[in-house]
């Protein structure tokens, strides 16, 4: 049997350039997007060893924006991909963009999940952030979704705007009720270096308050039904997303495109972030071949990012060693900071949100052997 | 050389009165070495002293002069500036007929030149005042000379010279030459020689500072030091001119260094007498004592791998230095180290600089402490060098600690200051006189503990730098005295353990657990700090616990960014000192031992 793999597609192209945004972006430019889907096209038929794949996930930049041209001709080069009957297909989509042309492109290409960024449906911070639209938009954006046949629907947003409170964060999440989707992904609002806000030196929320929110939120969205899977992801049972979940599960992936990550042979690395570099030579940087130890360590700070935690039975599956003898969780176990059930080992509810403190304390205590 | 044409000199001066180039100038003028040659203040070798401009190693020379068509042999011995070797200065002062007292015209006479100069007339130097930098335009020579006045100097003896311009310098060496007597010494005793330095030189052993008093002494002789006992045959024989010279005797009046192939520097004590073993003099010279630590602290590598390499780093330093002593000692919260004892503060800055400089290792030092003597309920005596090792209260009957005679030299507009500070540092008033019109010095009884916490950098700052301070030991005194520990997390670190008079105990244990409080990171639980007697907790202040310390987003484009992350992290994490189960950074340690210099 042929090994399975999931694949990353980077759509750099935006309509315009959100200030907290530090993913691989540009303006879209028309004669640009033609160059990069045949480099796209190009580096798939070099790369892609004929896997099976399990899931593709169409990231941007503003997948969504491309017109429906483009959209096609970036759907063909994809069916290079073998691809397993019960695969998860997503595509991140900015709500303006949606309609119902675009979305009938998707089903056609057998499309079967939709990552809708709205980020925030509060006026004040939609400002902050240029993404304003009204609540009623979204809502009709979101039925139309649902209309054309898809059940499977992300929504992002971001919390801990400077100044948010409480009341702020009940009112997205009531809206966010309200659509009825069954998966949710919420951050804690980043300020990343080579990012407008980063430039501008935006202030972070203080901390403290970030975790009231946090608290809060984790709260509301369980007694939802709503299940915490990973630190930051809400989902009802069934609709947990396959693809991130490789990340988690520190299992190998394909990246295509300019800034795309891949991990792939052992090989962690990424491509060039910049476009031009990406269209003329389709630049690779390869940042670590991980050995046993480190690809150990991944397993673990990865793996504990999830509500079920780690597998002693997986990790000995993987790397031939019995996780409680590479690492010591007595004392964490002892303090409750762990909690053990089962084959699972995973971060007490209460200390999810200090998960780095606990991680480089249990990296530091790996035996070598 | 004729015994009546031997000079023996030191100089005397406040740190930075311009003692070195002086002695520079003096070496030029005996052409002993050429203007060009001279690299400033050539006496000063440690590179250590070169910087902080101070004299820590006692050097002499040996210059020949020619004076009215007679050969002069001139001994230059040079002594340490600084209040901490004030036993050594006073050896090296015993080794000499004469004195130098420089004052710089432009800031006149301090309190350590003052101790000096008292320790030069009890030892029965002939003392030439000196008034230096007379060529610079702030110099009040005047005022100066009224100073010297006061302390029963002649005006007519005053000297006035520019070690810079070389003005007036050959009146003073014509002065040298005229009014320090020749040394008396019988040169058909048996031998008599005073210590007055060593160092060690890892070809011929301890090299051993000498001054024959009696008597002489020649190569292949058996020496027999009167205070250790120790015996060993003399190899060879230097002057310092200041190249060194070998020679086959040294007679005299003479001054030289003695070696004897000795591999203990604990054989060879400053102030001890050298005589001949099968031929040795009636008694010791006067004077001697064996010096003991005043100040003790523990100082520990930062990385714990490094405790051998301490370990050599300080045998090395012991080699040159006879009073540091060093015993390992285990921290619960430091691990392995030593407890090491100093005469005073700057001798310890002194050793943790050279130990950072020359040995390369990274150090962390705890609280200094002073040395307590501490009298048990079952009637034992037992002596305390740190305050961990303090005895539970009810087990002890009395402690004193050590009392030193403080003098302070201060302009009269400071007075009422410098007593409001010597009161709350508990000092006991003994005296106030006036030199002149305008300075005046007052004496106090001063716990040491009091000395070694602040006082040098408050006195500065209360009397705008104007003040200057010296001090003997005097006694050990009873005192009212409490340990206070610090507990973090309910459990003792015993390295921030100290011990204080009753009465400041709440106020220092509050200033340390709010100054911790900043200091540690917040961790995974709530942290109590708290400071006690006993068990009684004097003060207290908690840490909260971490709330937020994720990388909210985790996806494959952020996952080595993400490792990159802890990694750093990780790094931090090794600078900490776990302590029970919480985490303590070495910067918090050092901060909070440091803290009691700066506030």
């Amino acid at each position: 049997m042929k090994k399975e793999i999931a694949v990353y597609i980077h759509i750099p192209f935006c309509k315009q350039i959100c200030p907290y945004c530090d993913f691989c972006k540009v303006f879209y430019e028309k004669g640009l997007v033609e160059k990069y889907l045949k480099a796209l096209e190009e580096e798939i038929i070099e790369t892609y060893q004929k896997e099976k794949v399990k899931t593709i996930y169409i990231g941007g930049g503003t997948p969504s924006h491309l017109t429906c041209l483009e959209l096609e001709r970036l759907f063909q080069i994809l069916t290079l991909f073998q691809k397993k009957d019960s695969i998860e297909y997503t595509v991140e989509c900015n709500p303006e963009d949606l309609c119902e042309e675009k979305l009938l492109l998707f089903k056609k290409y057998g499309i079967n999940r939709i990552s809708i960024g709205i980020e925030t449906t509060i006026e004040k911070f939609q400002k902050k952030i240029k993404r304003v639209i009204s609540k009623e938009e979204i809502r009709k954006k979101v039925e139309l979704v649902k209309k054309v046949g898809f059940s499977n629907i992300n929504v992002d947003l971001i919390y801990a705007f400077q100044g948010e409170t409480e009341e702020d964060l009940q009112e997205d999440l009531n809206f966010l009720m309200s659509l009825n989707v069954p998966h949710i992904s919420l951050y804690s609002l980043q300020i990343e270096k080579h990012t407008q806000f980063g430039y501008q030196k935006e202030k972070k929320i203080d901390p403290s308050l970030d975790r009231d929110l946090y608290d809060f939120l984790c709260n509301f969205l369980e007694e939802k039904g709503y299940q915490h899977y990973e630190i930051s992801n809400f989902a009802k049972k069934g609709f947990f997303s396959s693809h991130n979940l490789v990340y988690w599960n520190n299992q190998e992936y394909y990246g295509f495109g300019a800034g795309a990550s891949f991990y792939k042979d052992g090989i962690r690395g990424h491509h060039t972030r910049s476009v031009y570099q990406y269209i003329q030579e389709k630049k690779v940087i390869e940042e670590e071949k991980l050995g046993e130890e480190e690809k150990m360590d991944y397993f673990l700070l990865l793996g504990l990012r999830k509500e079920e935690g780690i597998g002693k039975r997986e990790f000995f599956f993987r790397y031939q060693k019995k996780l409680k003898e590479v690492y010591s969780f007595d004392s964490y176990l002892k303090q409750g900071v762990l909690e053990e059930e089962g084959d699972f080992i995973r971060i007490a509810k209460e200390y999810r949100y200090v998960m780095n403190t606990i991680l480089v304390t249990l990296l530091n205590s790996r035996k070598s052997s | 050389m004729k015994q009546e044409n031997i000079r023996a000199f030191s100089i005397i001066a406040h740190i930075d009165h311009g003692k070195s180039t002086l002695a520079d100038r003096i070496l030029e003028k005996t052409g002993a070495v050429s203007q060009r040659e001279a690299k400033e203040q050539l006496l000063d070798s440690m590179e250590l002293e070169r910087e902080r401009g101070i004299t820590i190693k006692l050097n002499a020379v040996e210059l020949s002069y020619q004076y009215e068509n007679e050969d002069y042999l001139l001994s230059l011995i040079d002594t340490p500036g600084h209040v901490d070797f004030s036993y050594e200065v006073s050896r090296s002062l015993a080794a000499c007929e004469g004195a130098l007292l420089v004052v710089d015209a432009t800031q006149g006479i301090e309190a350590q030149t003052l101790a000096n100069l008292y320790l030069a007339l009890e030892n029965h130097l002939v003392v030439l005042p000196v008034i230096n930098k007379i060529d610079l335009p702030s110099a009040d020579i005047e005022k100066v000379e009224k100073e010297l006045e006061n302390l029963g100097f002649d005006q007519n003896d005053i000297l006035k010279v520019s070690a810079k311009t070389g003005e007036g310098c050959d009146a003073l060496m014509d002065a040298i030459i005229k009014k320090i007597p020749a040394p008396k010494g019988k040169s058909n005793h048996p031998l008599s020689a005073l210590i007055f330095d060593s160092h060690y030189d890892s070809y011929r052993g301890v090299g051993i500072s000498v001054r024959i008093v009696e008597g002489t002494l020649k190569k292949k002789d058996l020496i027999y030091m009167m205070d250790t006992k120790a015996s060993y045959e003399v190899t060879s024989l230097f002057i310092h001119t200041p190249k060194e010279k070998e020679v086959s005797v040294l007679k005299t009046g003479e001054v030289g260094v003695v070696y004897a192939a000795i591999k203990k520097i604990e054989d060879v004590h400053v102030g001890d007498t050298l005589t001949i073993k099968d031929h040795p003099c009636l008694k010791p010279l006067p004077g001697y004592r064996r010096v003991k630590s005043m100040v003790y602290a523990g100082i520990y590598p930062m990385d714990t791998s490094k405790f051998e390499e301490l370990r050599e780093a300080l045998m090395k330093l012991k080699l040159n230095d006879a009073a540091l002593t060093f015993e390992p000692e285990t921290s619960l919260a430091l691990g392995f180290g030593f407890r090491c004892g100093f005469l005073g503060l700057l001798h310890m800055e002194i050793i943790e600089e050279r130990i950072r400089r020359e040995a390369g290792i990274e150090i962390l030092t705890t609280t200094p402490s002073v040395i307590y003597q501490c009298k048990l309920a079952t009637l034992e005596e037992i002596s305390i060098d740190a305050p961990y090792k303090m005895p539970d209260k009810t087990l002890i009957k009395e402690i004193r600690e050590p009392i030193v005679k403080a003098s302070i030299y201060t302009p009269k507009a400071y007075i009422g200051e410098v007593m409001k500070l010597v009161q709350e540092k508990r000092g006991k008033f003994l005296n106030l006189s006036y030199l002149d019109q305008e300075r005046v010095i007052l004496e106090y009884d001063l716990p040491l503990s009091e000395i070694v916490f602040d006082f040098f950098d408050r006195l500065k700052s209360s009397t705008k730098g104007y003040a200057s301070f010296d001090y003997e030991f005097k006694c050990f005194s009873p005192s009212d005295l409490v340990k206070v520990d610090i507990l973090i997390n309910k459990e003792v670190v015993d390295a921030l353990s100290f011990i204080v008079h009753k009465d400041f105990a709440y106020q220092r244990g509050r200033k340390i657990v709010e100054r911790l409080q900043k200091l540690i990171p917040r961790q995974l639980f709530e942290i109590p700090v708290q400071a006690s007697i006993g068990n009684k907790v004097i003060a207290r202040c908690d840490i909260k616990a971490l709330r937020k310390d994720v990388l909210a987003k985790c996806y494959g484009g952020d996952i080595t960014r993400k490792k990159k992350l802890l990694e750093k992290q990780k790094e931090g994490k090794k600078r900490m000192k776990q302590i029970g189960s919480v985490e303590l950074p070495q910067e918090a340690f050092m901060s909070v031992l440091k803290m009691e210099k700066d506030e």
